[in-house]
């Protein structure tokens, strides 16, 4: 009897195994819902896309007359050079990271970041070597924003700063307590070189502009819309910043379905 | 003997999972190659280029029912010819915008690092790292069989997924127009002729 049981049970498993539930994928069809605007651009809430628009457009032309060509520039810059301006950039901003990840509850997170501060700030040579990421000890961003969002402090409005570029309100609130509370900036203006501070944020842009300068050509060279691209973009790049999940689970499946023609 | 029954239920499970996401992965990796190769044929004139390209993209994604979810409400009232024309300049759309982005990753090499298989959607995520000399993106494929074929549904890059970001950049120009997607193939019409050039050039 007992033998029947297992039989029977792994005739089931067998049946429900995916293989043969498979041939169900094929009959996708197309889902009513499918063609519905309801969840993605509707969560973006933009009352002043006049004025953000304006002052998109200013962002834009000051990308391609200055941060798109110096970012050109610094991409041809021997690959150790630039790496060890990344690295030491990224350093700085350690600090900062622990205490949100303190403040988000994520203690081993916040360890680890320490970790990596003072692997890098010592074996590293000041930040320039990423000497912590091939110990295990890897970089991960957090930043007052984010612990703004975990506390369950809404988006606010949609806003483009100038020169800053795409944020909200409560992002725009994120990076003025960034402002007051670096310890690194604090040190600098205490010592009279408030002047690094400016410095050092040009430099973290041309930085980071480096790295997606083919994505947002791609982007800007063909959107029908390219303010509304960036827009989209922005808000799931910091839903998946703050949910700290998977992209599978926290970005919309579309349910796309697929015809024959 | 009771582990030897648990382990013989277990492959059970999740071998065909493990399976699923491992043939998709050895599907999407020709793919990929094919316009990896395209980019660097250096003989090959660009609208020949871009055409191999094109028609590797078009094979391989969802075009139609992408096209249909990023035109939102606005599909249900238009005409029938006016959806064959927009899913035809979708496409078109769909492909420049992969090429433009792939273009930039030709010269890199890639890894395609983990695969699994989402019961739920009957969806496969592949995720793929590209690198450069000063860092690497991820990229994820989301992959759907049909008809005993793969498509590709969505793609994102550092979490932000191709579809959405269309959805809402069509959408935002619909609203302007009352959602008439005739109003909106003009537009596209111009969108991608100006995209051809860039790329072809």
């Amino acid at each position: 009897m007992n033998k029947l049981l297992q039989i029977l049970l792994s005739l089931i498993i067998i049946s429900l195994s995916p293989n043969l539930l498979g041939a169900a994928a094929d009959e996708v069809k197309t889902d009513s819902d499918d063609f519905e605007t309801t969840i993605v651009e509707d969560e973006i809430y933009d009352p002043i896309e006049g004025i953000n628009r304006a002052v998109f457009g200013f962002n834009n032309v000051a990308d391609r007359v200055i941060l798109e060509p110096v970012a050109k520039g610094y991409k041809k810059l021997p690959t150790p050079i630039q790496s060890g301006l990344g690295n030491f950039i990224k350093n700085l901003k350690l600090p900062l990271v622990a205490v949100n990840q303190l403040l988000q509850g994520q203690g081993k997170n916040a360890v680890e970041s320490t970790g990596r501060f003072f692997v890098n700030s010592t074996i590293g040579i000041f930040g320039l070597i990423d000497v912590a990421d091939n110990i295990g000890l890897e970089q991960k961003e957090e930043d007052f924003g984010q612990t703004l969002a975990t506390w369950g402090v809404g988006d606010g409005f949609y806003v483009v700063l100038p020169l800053f570029g795409p944020s909200n309100l409560r992002d725009t609130a994120g990076m003025v307590m960034t402002m007051m509370t670096d310890p690194v900036n604090a040190y600098a203006t205490s010592q009279g070189e408030a002047w690094a501070i400016p410095v050092r944020t040009a430099v973290n842009a041309v930085d980071q502009r480096s790295k997606i300068i083919d994505e947002v050509n791609a982007l800007r060279d063909n959107s029908v819309d390219y303010y509304a691209a960036v827009r989209s973009s922005y808000y799931q790049n910091r839903k998946a910043a703050i949910m700290n999940t998977d992209d599978d689970v926290l970005t919309p499946l579309p349910l796309i379905s697929i015809e024959f023609e | 003997m009771k582990f030897c029954k648990i382990f013989f239920i277990y492959i059970l499970i999740a071998y065909p999972i493990t399976a699923k996401a491992s043939e998709a992965s050895k599907w999407l990796k020709t793919e990929i190659d094919k316009i990896i190769i395209a980019y660097q044929s250096e003989n090959l004139p660009n609208e020949n280029r871009f055409l191999m390209i094109e028609q590797t993209i078009n094979n391989n994604f969802a075009g139609t029912g992408i096209a249909k979810f990023v035109a939102g409400k606005s599909w249900n009232n238009a005409s029938k010819e006016t959806k064959t024309e927009y899913i035809k300049l979708f496409k078109r759309h769909l492909a420049l915008n992969i090429a433009s982005m792939m273009q930039g990753y030709s010269n890199q090499n890639y890894d395609l690092v983990n695969s699994r298989f989402d019961e739920k959607n009957k969806v496969t995520l592949i995720d793929m790292d590209i690198f450069s000399e000063t860092g690497k993106i991820q990229v994820t494929w989301r992959v759907k069989k049909s008809k005993e074929r793969f498509f590709v549904i969505d793609l994102l890059v550092a979490d932000i997924s191709l579809v959405v970001t269309k959805r809402s950049e069509f959408n935002s120009m619909l609203k302007v127009v009352n959602y008439d997607l005739a109003e909106l193939n003009a537009k596209l019409s111009k969108q991608n002729q100006s995209s051809y050039q860039k790329i072809i050039n």
